[in-house]
């Protein structure tokens, strides 16, 4: 759990005078305001933290924070939050999106993030719909829905974020919802903490295009906490039994978390800058490298 | 709605005080927030109402904001917004876009009914005369703006036959 | 009590004279603006009026400023016009938001909402003196006729029925059509509104009678539809039956189209996970032997780059469909520009031609995208339609289109001796190889990105390349000589010229009549074929002209330059562009006309007198 008031900062620190484009009762708000309270409570100042975001309603955020943010192409923050990263380590790096943006056109780049294990967090607002654009199908939309590109019915299944997260081998994995908002306030702040990747779906329901079922009402009605149910969040495959609910019960809190996280891509190329620092000739007499012995 | 790091049973009347007194902030932010949202809808009824939501609050805390100088002075503060969530501000998800004045005051009402059942919830734990007292007091303040609100609702017209949804625009693609 | 009962009253108007009315209505999203242009088109349509329909929002999802343009007329309409000559203001500051789409002029009439509380002779237009202003109690009526402030829009097209003499039957008849599922007490509301803005303004007549007169066509079959479903419905047309696609605002509905019907003609479509495997899908089904297409804007252009290439080697037929927005990157979604031309001309590194054609009209979108249809088949070559935001999104009514004139071209297949030692690639007189697809037996062969022979086989040879290049190059020459695919309007030997392609076409259009109106020696050239640049055409074109304008909506001048890659242009022709979102009115575009006029005499005097 965090610490709380304990750093300088305020969650009022975070945000900025932008005003949402967001329909009023979207689910971001709360989203907004969790990052706000967890952003605090880790205490880093604002300018040292770079927010990354794609396309869509969700992927506004950046701009509603006093961060670095980078509103940028749809589905390629997380290439673009890894470059920030490499090239600074000691920024706080975030990365956010929506269902569309992280798992259809940007689900390329999740297994790499994982593998690569970068000190990043990445936060999905999942709200089984494309919005910015009116209403259509998302890979997250259960099968059968009716959007206004399947107006018969969506052929497909959905993606799994939570199963699939887990199934690559994520080091932290968890789900929030704006049902219970100090918790995700809290799940935020544990994924910004831990030491690696770490991937954080949220259900932020659309009141313009989600159905009654979808809404915040029917969800709390659906949802169950992990640690309610005893879930030990060091067992992988317990996790991801329980990530097959996906889609009828919503579980909040988090489902895994590496008991002995591993060093991230950043730990090992700092021990790779130091080891090769010794022996890096000066940039001044590089062309020595070509000289014929 | 939620807390941290408050022990509402052991907290000293200058917490409680300045507990209180970071509620009605919170909720007076919240109702400004409201209140933008609606402009975006250019929708003056529900913004009126918000914006006097806002005076309330802001005046409440004013209030209790005088109290804590009168009998503490400049004491530093212990208490931070980051230890409440949504204590008295009325939930996100209460306001849409086209809503009605009734459904503002609504929103209002079961945001008061929160915040009333909260210092009600605190009072059979707390230790400190005083600081119940202030948490009794704080309560009736609710219950009073309930009935406050409940007082303009009865003053509302009955809400007109139809939904915004019937004549007004669909969502633009973006 | 104010008595709003329709009742009879004279018509106070005096005749009708006008054949030709601009509305322009503001306001916000929930005051239902936009619905109420869209009646107001609809029930000009049934009318048998000619009829143009825009929209503008603001950057919000729901509820922000909104407005839309309404254009009626008794002739046909090149696009949606200039200065207004009927502005709607439900509120200032969301009219206002408008300032560049919707012009105010002192031919304007312009009708506010009185509740605003400001005085007509007061209203926050800078620089204008309106025709007349007339500030209406609109708010109030429709809360005392439909018990709902919200009933507004019906109230403001009952008056439009009452001063301009559109719709008086046929609005209500079109509301009562789109409300039946949900109720009478609805439908019976907006009827007490609609009458009460009529009345108002039948008790209220104008100052100068602006009454529309009645329309010769009435009782003749219109349709009403805007460039996108018309280019969905031209695609199956043509017999497109796979559509491959992701959402992107302003083309998403082309791909609505395809997922609400294309099953009915046993075709499919994807709404793939991004673009790239959306045109890879398209790709797939036309290599399976499908007419197949994709459609996207700007962003999704730059992504499917890759996949052109490879549609090209691949010698592959392939439509692909950009409505262009405001760019770079992601840019101005919801406005039009011009910008994408470079990106569709030039997208994929290696030497490549590839075919663009461009719209300029709702009703043109047919022809174009059947014509692409036809070249892709013919050339087996991804072809590009430039369409843009304005046009894909504006409404139109439009005459009947009469399917039959149309010629559908199919690729060229391979049967009896060619499917003995079928050479995929197999150099021909034309350059056109037949095109073989799975499931045809004898006609197996490798398509790929890599470089090949005549049958598909990978090679690195300079020789082949430099074959293979001229294939895929010269094959499209024939494209050039294509007349069809130019339209020059005006007088033919003209010394003063316009070029414009896409929606800026409409608007010089309107131009071009005006200023011919004015005397002046003008033509105008619209280019629906953009690429390969067809020499000849401008050469011809060109060849009376000493003065012209290459007008576009692009910052950089992009056509222009292309233009002058290809050709020398006459010194006096120059380029007026602009970035977009700052849309071009005629009554510039006539007075850029004068301005090269002057330009034009002065030098001829110099010419004559002697020097001094």
């Amino acid at each position: 759990m965090s610490a709380t008031g304990t750093t300088e900062f305020q969650p009022k620190d975070y945000k900025s005078d932008l005003k949402p484009i967001w329909c009023p009762g979207c689910g971001d708000f709360s989203v907004v305001q969790a990052i706000y309270r967890a952003l605090a409570a880790i205490g880093r100042p604002p300018h040292e933290i770079a927010f990354v975001s794609g396309i869509g309603c969700s992927s506004r955020i950046p701009g509603y924070t006093t961060a670095y943010g980078f509103n940028s192409v749809h589905g390629r923050s997380l290439p673009i939050a890894q470059g920030i990263k490499l090239a600074n380590p000691d920024l706080l790096v975030l990365a956010a999106g929506g269902d569309g943006d992280g798992f259809s056109i940007g689900g390329g780049h999740l297994p790499h993030m994982v593998r690569r294990n970068m000190d990043i967090a990445y936060i999905v607002m999942d709200n089984q719909i494309y919005g910015l654009t009116k209403g259509q199908l998302s890979p997250t939309s259960q099968k059968g829905r009716l959007t206004c590109t399947s107006r018969h019915g969506s052929l497909e299944a959905p993606v799994n974020p939570l199963l699939y997260m887990l199934a690559y081998g994520a080091g932290f994995v968890a789900q929030a919802c704006p049902t219970d908002l100090a918790g995700m306030a809290a799940i935020i702040e544990a994924a910004i903490r831990y030491p690696g990747f770490a991937f954080v779906n949220i259900q932020s329901p659309c009141v313009t295009y989600g159905e009654e079922g979808q809404q915040l009402k029917a969800l709390k009605a659906v949802s169950e906490s992990l640690e309610s149910l005893g879930h030990n969040p060091a067992d992988r495959l317990a996790a991801m039994d329980l990530a097959q609910d996906y889609g009828s019960k919503l579980h909040l809190g988090v489902f895994y978390r590496n008991p002995e996280p591993p060093p991230t891509y950043g730990d090992l190329v700092k021990e790779r800058q130091e080891l090769l620092a010794k022996d890096a000739i000066p940039k001044e007499r590089i062309l020595d490298l070509f000289i014929k012995k | 709605m939620a807390m941290q790091g408050i022990d509402l049973a052991r907290q000293t009347l200058l917490d409680a005080l300045d507990l209180a007194i970071l509620v009605e902030e919170e909720a007076q932010e919240r109702y400004e927030e409201f209140a933008e949202q609606m402009d975006q809808y250019r929708n003056a009824e529900a913004g009126r109402f918000f914006r006097y939501m806002v005076e309330n609050e802001a005046k409440h805390g004013e209030e209790l904001s005088s109290r804590r100088a009168e009998r503490f002075g400049n004491a530093p503060r212990k208490v931070t917004r980051a230890m409440i969530f949504d204590i008295e501000a009325p939930d996100y998800d209460a306001a849409r876009g086209f809503m009605t004045p009734r459904q503002a005051m609504e929103a209002a009402l079961a945001s008061e009914l929160k915040a009333r059942n909260f210092f009600e919830a605190a009072l059979p734990s707390i230790q400190d005369a005083e600081v119940r007292a202030l948490f009794q007091e704080l309560r009736d303040e609710e219950i009073q703006h309930q009935t406050m609100v409940q007082a303009e609702l009865a003053k509302l017209p009955a809400d007109e036959p139809f939904s915004a949804e019937d004549f007004a625009d669909g969502p633009a693609p973006q | 009590m104010t008595d709003y009962s329709p009742g009879s009253r004279g018509i106070g108007q005096g005749a009708p004279t006008r054949r030709d009315l601009v509305f322009g209505m503001a306001g916000s999203g929930g005051d239902g603006i936009v619905s109420a242009g869209d009646s107001l088109l609809q029930a000009a349509a049934a009318e048998g009026y000619h009829g143009v329909m825009t929209k503008s929002f603001g950057s919000q999802i729901r509820g922000g400023e909104s407005s839309c343009r309404v254009r009626i007329s008794t002739e046909p309409i090149l696009n949606p016009g200039g200065n207004l000559d009927v502005a709607v203001a439900l509120n200032w500051e969301d009219f206002l938001k408008f300032g560049a789409e919707l012009p105010v002029s002192g031919t304007t009439v312009v009708i506010y909402e009185a509740a605003t509380n400001i005085e007509p002779d007061n209203i926050p237009l800078v620089g204008i003196t309106p025709r007349q202003v007339i500030a209406v109690p609109i708010a109030r009526m429709a809360k005392d006729t439909a018990g709902t402030e919200r009933a507004k829009n019906t109230v403001v097209l009952g008056l439009i029925a009452g001063w301009f003499g559109i719709g008086a039957v046929a609005v209500m008849k079109g509301i009562r059509k789109k409300l039946a599922k949900k109720g009478d007490e609805l439908v019976e509301a907006n009827q007490r509104a609609f009458d009460a803005g009529r009345a108002f303004a039948l008790d209220n007549p104008l100052t100068v009678s602006m009454a529309i007169v009645p329309s010769e066509t009435k009782g003749a079959v219109k349709l009403i539809t805007d460039g996108n479903d018309m280019c969905a419905a031209a695609a199956i047309f043509a017999g497109c039956q796979f559509f491959g696609g992701y959402p992107i605002t302003p083309s998403t509905e082309i791909m609505q189209f395809f997922t609400d019907r294309v099953w009915g003609y046993g075709g499919a479509v994807l709404q793939a996970e991004d673009e790239i495997a959306g045109i890879g899908a398209a790709i797939g089904a036309s290599f399976a032997g499908k007419k197949s297409m994709t459609a996207t804007s700007g962003p999704g252009l730059s992504l499917k780059t890759e996949m052109m290439g490879l549609a090209s080697i691949a010698e592959l037929p392939l439509v692909i469909v950009d409505v262009q927005r405001g760019g770079p990157s992601t840019g101005l979604p919801t406005k039009s520009e011009q910008s994408d031309l470079f990106a569709a001309v030039f997208s994929a590194h290696g030497d490549v031609i590839r075919p663009v054609l461009a719209p300029t009209s709702v009703a043109d979108t047919f022809r174009i995208t059947v014509e692409a249809f036809n070249i892709a088949e013919f050339y087996q070559t991804p072809v590009i339609v430039l369409s843009d935001q304005e046009i894909s999104q504006r409404k139109e009514t439009l005459d009947p289109i009469d399917t039959s004139q149309f010629t559908i071209i199919d690729r060229l297949v391979p049967s009896g001796p060619d499917l003995k030692d079928y050479k995929r690639f197999k150099q021909t007189e034309n350059h056109i190889s037949p095109i073989s697809f799975p499931g045809l037996a004898g006609g197996t062969y490798l398509a790929s990105g890599i470089e090949h022979t005549e049958n598909g086989a990978p090679t690195n040879s300079g020789t082949v390349h430099s074959r293979m290049n001229e294939k895929r190059i010269r094959k499209l020459d024939s494209l050039k000589d294509r007349k069809d695919l130019f339209e020059v309007l005006g007088n033919p030997n003209a010394p003063l010229a316009m070029v414009a392609w896409g929606s800026v076409a409409g608007v010089c259009r309107e131009a071009l009549n005006m200023a011919l109106n004015d005397g002046l020696n003008v033509k105008l050239m619209v280019p629906y074929l953009l690429y390969p640049v067809a020499e000849g055409a401008y050469r011809d074109f060109f060849s009376s002209v000493r003065k012209g304008l290459i007008i576009e909506q692009t910052h950089l001048a992009q056509f222009h330059k292309l233009l002058r890659m290809h050709l020398d242009l006459p010194a006096g022709v120059r380029s007026l562009a602009r970035s977009g979102a700052n849309p071009f009115l005629p009554g510039e575009i006539v007075a850029a006309l004068h301005h090269l006029l002057s330009e034009l005499q002065r030098r001829h005097e110099g010419k004559l007198q002697p020097q001094e």
